[in-house]
């Protein structure tokens, strides 16, 4: 809503779901850590604003497709980590299906030209 | 699902949410310092952050409804004075309105489960001579279904009494409905145990069988489902019982049990003792079926004309039959009075929270100065309101659950169809929410819309002053007394009509000495008392039994009491001017023992009261009253005089005036009404039905069951009912007149209440208000005169405009009392003036205080507040 929006990593709502459901795939992970990650495997270009992301990660606990708990980071603080459930793996089954036809789909009509 | 539950855990656990989320977040900020070195500054705004989190979490509207009511809560309990004046009030409203509703809509509730009863019609027929008998012969009955087409299926019934006993417990009388055999389909009900009547049940001949109504398989045989195929005697005819009807059927009307009308209880055209009812077939309206009725009609009286002329048969509506139908009118004026009460109430509110709002204007307009939205303000409100009129709602149940309770005692001893209920039910409960939510938007949404438009800057900087007080409110204010009093004007002249109905009904008086007159009624039933000497040897028994009794003087049977009904009969004068057969004049005619006049204490005007021959030996006698020797005979002696009666279009002998008797109450639909009366002696007309009356010398409570027990000594199986004293008897009809008297007093009297105090909080306010400008006009000289009618005519505006539009709607809403009225027409002029009268003296009253409190206002400290 009011979060600013970078003309370079700016994510469609949807796919940013799709990209923390993605990333928790490799087992729990903090906020901060998602973000991270993210940032990292898209060489720096998906960058995920903390406005955008904590009130997406809440969204997901709300629907049930992702779960949180209390635990100790690496470096001894408290973090809250996020983990899949069974739920949002299947969700995460139907996007990534939804968005690999998108991005064919995509792809062909750009080739095309 | 999972989701609400979720939001609902955080609802409980707030602070533990709010302290993850901050937690969170510091945890992420740190780890970017850490590891990236950026500086807290980079990270977006963080409480924005948090807030789109925990809105995710909440139910934001819940959570504000809650903090309304809170607030709410909050704000009442600061205000106790407030809170309880106006809950009381209410609650009042709510439970009247309540109770009302629960006795009107269940007494409203005649349907009985019969299917679509606005189709069902009743046939009657009359002719030349017997135009005061609603009923028709068994042969017209079989003749009418026969031929009519518009119609479909035909039924007849009447009505008994009966005498059941049986092995289970003391004989009992009930009503008894002799009913054709396809009545039940006609009203389309079934019975809920064992089965309908079949048309072989109502042949002659058929084995004698009964069908029960709910209420007397409950309360005499314990809902035994056993009771099916047991025998009954009723009237000492054995009857198998065939089955039980639903609860709350009582067809046609108050029926307790119902038997096969049998064809030879009725033979002959000129017997007319059944009633006739159907259902018009599909598609036809009541007007086609009258036409359909008066062409068979006319043809009848072409081929049977010595029994038919003058025929004519009409078509009603059944529901026009039903006793309480008829005075539903009357009822639901009641339920719109007692509506009235609530308006008034609300209203009265109403005015209570806008003198509030000029002291909360100040609270308002910060609160929207610190940006609460004008929806917010007028939810938080009317929030506020709907919390008084719940609290009030509750009060209210339980004053109507305790006034239904009273109802219910007060009701029981009386009979009642089983199909009224005075009990809480569904329906009740949905009402009283209905009204206690309605009341609260009622009269919260005013001062709340008001409230909303408060103008910030004037309000905070003169602390409140003219923001809600101002002109605009005051008229409001002004506009709503104004409603207040249109209604209870209304209230006052409904109750000012009824109390003249029910005094003139207290006032007339009766004509005999009604203390320490014991009365019962019995039904001496044809299969043991075959012949009509057998009545009159009975009664001769029981009336030396009786006078043996200690304390007893005289008895005598008699076919009805003073102030009931007294059949009514054409009748013929010997040498009186010719007169035109269908049109008789009728006299009630009442059958009394010989002692009767003497158990009432009424001596002859001229000639003499019966002797023990008459009826039995000698010159056929009749004793008359004054109103009937006036009207026949005017100006002259009318011993001597003879007269017959006309039945069936008979005359029959003729009757010799031995005596005259001053007049008599015998007419129970008005008590004012002297009707002219005939008076045979026993012996010559027995009756089965008849009461005893008998003059006591101590007090005749004592006596009900020395009389009991005499009764049943002469004849065991023989009921007795309804032994009471002719005063408990007289004052039982005449509470018919009066209750709608008594409630609308009571309405009227809250209704004014409320009414003087909204009065007198709109002139208290607006003197508070105007206290520097009377402070200066006194200061220039204006006497404490000038002042009281200054303040007295502001007061009189509202009652005076209140009265004009009050008293014509008043005036027209009396003609929907008109069932009520004893002695009055509807419009009384009286009664308009005096509730007219009463109004400005409450008005007077309202506003003499705030009057006294302008006179006493020091100039020098009015002028120098604020």
């Amino acid at each position: 809503m009011g979060s600013k929006k970078d003309a370079r990593g700016e994510l469609v709502q949807g796919t940013l779901d799709m990209l923390i459901l993605k990333t928790l795939t490799r087992g729990r992970q903090h906020g901060y850590g998602i973000a991270q990650f993210i940032k990292q495997t898209s060489d720096d270009v998906l960058r995920v604003e903390e406005g955008s992301l904590y009130p997406a990660l809440h969204r997901l606990e709300l629907d049930g497709l992702i779960d949180s708990e209390w635990g100790q980071s690496p470096n001894n603080r408290r973090a809250k980590y996020y983990r899949l459930t069974a739920l949002g793996r299947k969700q995460l089954a139907k996007e990534a299906g939804n968005w690999g036809r998108l991005a064919r789909a995509i792809a062909q009509v750009m080739g095309t030209a | 699902m999972n989701r609400f539950l979720k939001r609902l855990h955080a609802l409980w656990r707030r602070e533990q949410l709010d302290r993850d989320l901050q937690d969170e977040l510091r945890f992420h900020q740190e780890m970017q310092a850490e590891e990236e070195g950026v500086s807290a500054a980079r990270f977006g705004n963080a409480t924005a952050i948090k807030e789109a989190c925990r809105d995710l979490w909440a139910f934001t509207w819940l959570e504000a409804l809650w903090q309304d009511l809170r607030n709410a809560a909050r704000t009442l309990a600061r205000a106790p004075g407030f809170t309880i004046v106006t809950v009381v009030a209410l609650a009042l409203g709510i439970g009247a309105n309540t109770t009302i509703y629960t006795v009107v809509s269940s007494a409203l509730a005649f349907s009985m489960g019969v299917n679509q009863i606005e189709r069902l019609v009743f046939v009657t027929a009359t002719d030349a001579s017997r135009r005061d008998v609603d009923s028709d012969s068994y042969a017209d009955y079989l003749h009418f279904r026969g031929e009519v087409k518009s119609i479909q299926s035909l039924a007849a019934y009447r009505f008994i009494s009966v005498n059941v006993s049986d092995s289970i417990g003391l004989p009992e009388r009930y009503s008894c409905a002799q009913i054709t055999a396809n009545t039940f389909k006609v009203a389309g009900t079934k019975p809920v145990l064992g089965r309908d009547f079949t048309p072989d049940d109502d042949r002659p001949g058929a084995t004698p069988v009964l069908m029960l109504t709910y209420h007397v398989w409950q309360d005499r045989y314990g809902k035994d489902p056993a009771i099916l195929g047991k025998t009954v005697r009723v009237d000492e005819v054995p009857r198998t019982v065939i089955g039980v009807m639903p609860p709350k059927m009582q067809f046609p009307e108050d029926a307790d049990l119902w038997t096969p009308l049998l064809p030879d209880l009725a033979t002959g055209r000129d017997t007319r003792a059944v009633a006739l009812f159907g259902r018009l077939a599909n598609g036809v309206n009541l007007p086609t079926a009258r036409a359909e009725m008066d062409t068979i009609a006319h043809r009848l009286e072409t081929t049977v004309p010595e029994s038919y002329k003058g025929l004519i048969v009409d078509v009603h509506p059944f529901l026009d039959a039903i006793g309480i139908y008829d005075s539903r009118r009357l009822l639901i004026a009641v339920v719109f009075a007692v509506g009235f009460v609530l308006l008034i109430a609300c209203a009265d509110v109403a005015n209570l929270l806008l003198a509030r709002a000029a002291a909360r204007a100040r609270e308002i307009s910060i609160r929207i100065a610190i940006g609460a939205g004008r929806a917010r303000i007028i939810r938080h409100l009317l929030v506020e309101s709907l919390l008084l009129s719940c609290i009030a709602g509750i009060f209210g149940c339980l004053v109507a659950i305790a006034s239904l309770r009273w109802f219910d005692f007060a009701t029981s001893r009386s009979r009642r169809p089983s199909w009224i209920d005075f009990s809480m039910n569904l329906h009740a409960f949905v009402y009283l929410a209905a009204i206690s939510i309605g009341a609260g938007i009622l009269f919260g949404l005013a001062p709340a819309l008001r409230l909303a438009k408060v103008d910030v800057n004037s309000a905070v900087k003169d602390g409140g002053h003219g923001a809600a007080g101002g002109r605009r409110g005051q008229r409001l204010a002004s506009l709503l007394v104004v409603f207040e009093m249109v209604l209870c004007i209304v209230l006052l002249t409904g109750a000012g009509i009824t109390i003249r109905s029910s005094i003139n009904t207290y006032n007339s008086p009766i004509g005999v000495n009604t203390s320490n007159v014991l009365t019962l009624h019995i039904n001496l039933p044809e299969a043991k008392y075959p012949r009509a000497g057998d009545e009159v040897s009975f009664h001769r028994r029981l009336q030396s039994k009786l006078e043996s009794l200690p304390g007893v003087e005289v008895v005598s049977p008699a076919s009805s009491l003073p102030s009931m009904w007294a059949q009514s009969l054409p009748y013929e004068l010997e040498n009186g001017p010719p007169a035109d057969p269908s049109h008789l004049p009728t006299a009630g005619r009442l059958v009394v023992g010989a002692d009767y006049f003497r158990v009432m204490q009424v001596s002859a005007r001229r000639g003499r009261l019966f002797a023990d021959s008459d009826g039995i030996s000698g010159e056929p006698a009749v004793v008359v009253n004054q109103n009937f020797a006036a009207k026949g005979w005017p100006g002259e002696d009318p011993i001597g005089k003879r007269l017959r009666l006309v039945r069936g279009g008979a005359p029959q002998p003729w009757l010799t005036v031995v005596g005259l008797v001053p007049d008599i109450q015998q007419n129970f639909r008005n008590p004012l009404e002297r009707d002219p009366l005939i008076y045979l002696p026993y012996a010559a007309e027995p009756q089965r039905m008849v009461f005893i009356v008998a003059r006591t010398a101590v007090p005749p409570s004592t006596l009900a069951e020395p009389f009991r027990r005499e009764v049943q000594s002469l004849d065991e199986g023989l009921p007795v009912f309804d032994v009471q004293s002719l005063e408990d008897h007289i004052a039982t009809s005449r509470l018919n007149v009066s209750a709608f008297g008594i409630l609308f007093t009571i309405f009227a009297s809250i209704a004014l209440g409320l009414a003087s105090v909204g009065l007198y909080a709109v002139v208290a306010h607006s003197v508070s208000q105007r206290t520097r400008e009377i402070g200066v006009r006194m200061a220039v000289g204006g006497s404490s005169r000038d002042i009281a009618i200054l303040v007295l005519r502001q007061a009189m505006r509202p009652i005076v405009i209140g009265l004009a539009v009050g008293l014509p709607l008043a005036a027209g809403v009396t003609f929907a009392l008109r069932a009520a009225l004893v002695g009055v027409a509807p419009g009384d002029p009286v009664s308009l003036a005096a509730s007219a009268l009463v109004l400005l003296l409450a008005g007077v009253l309202g506003c003499a205080i705030p009057a006294r409190r302008a006179i006493r206002i020091d100039p020098v400290a009015a002028l120098r507040c604020d």
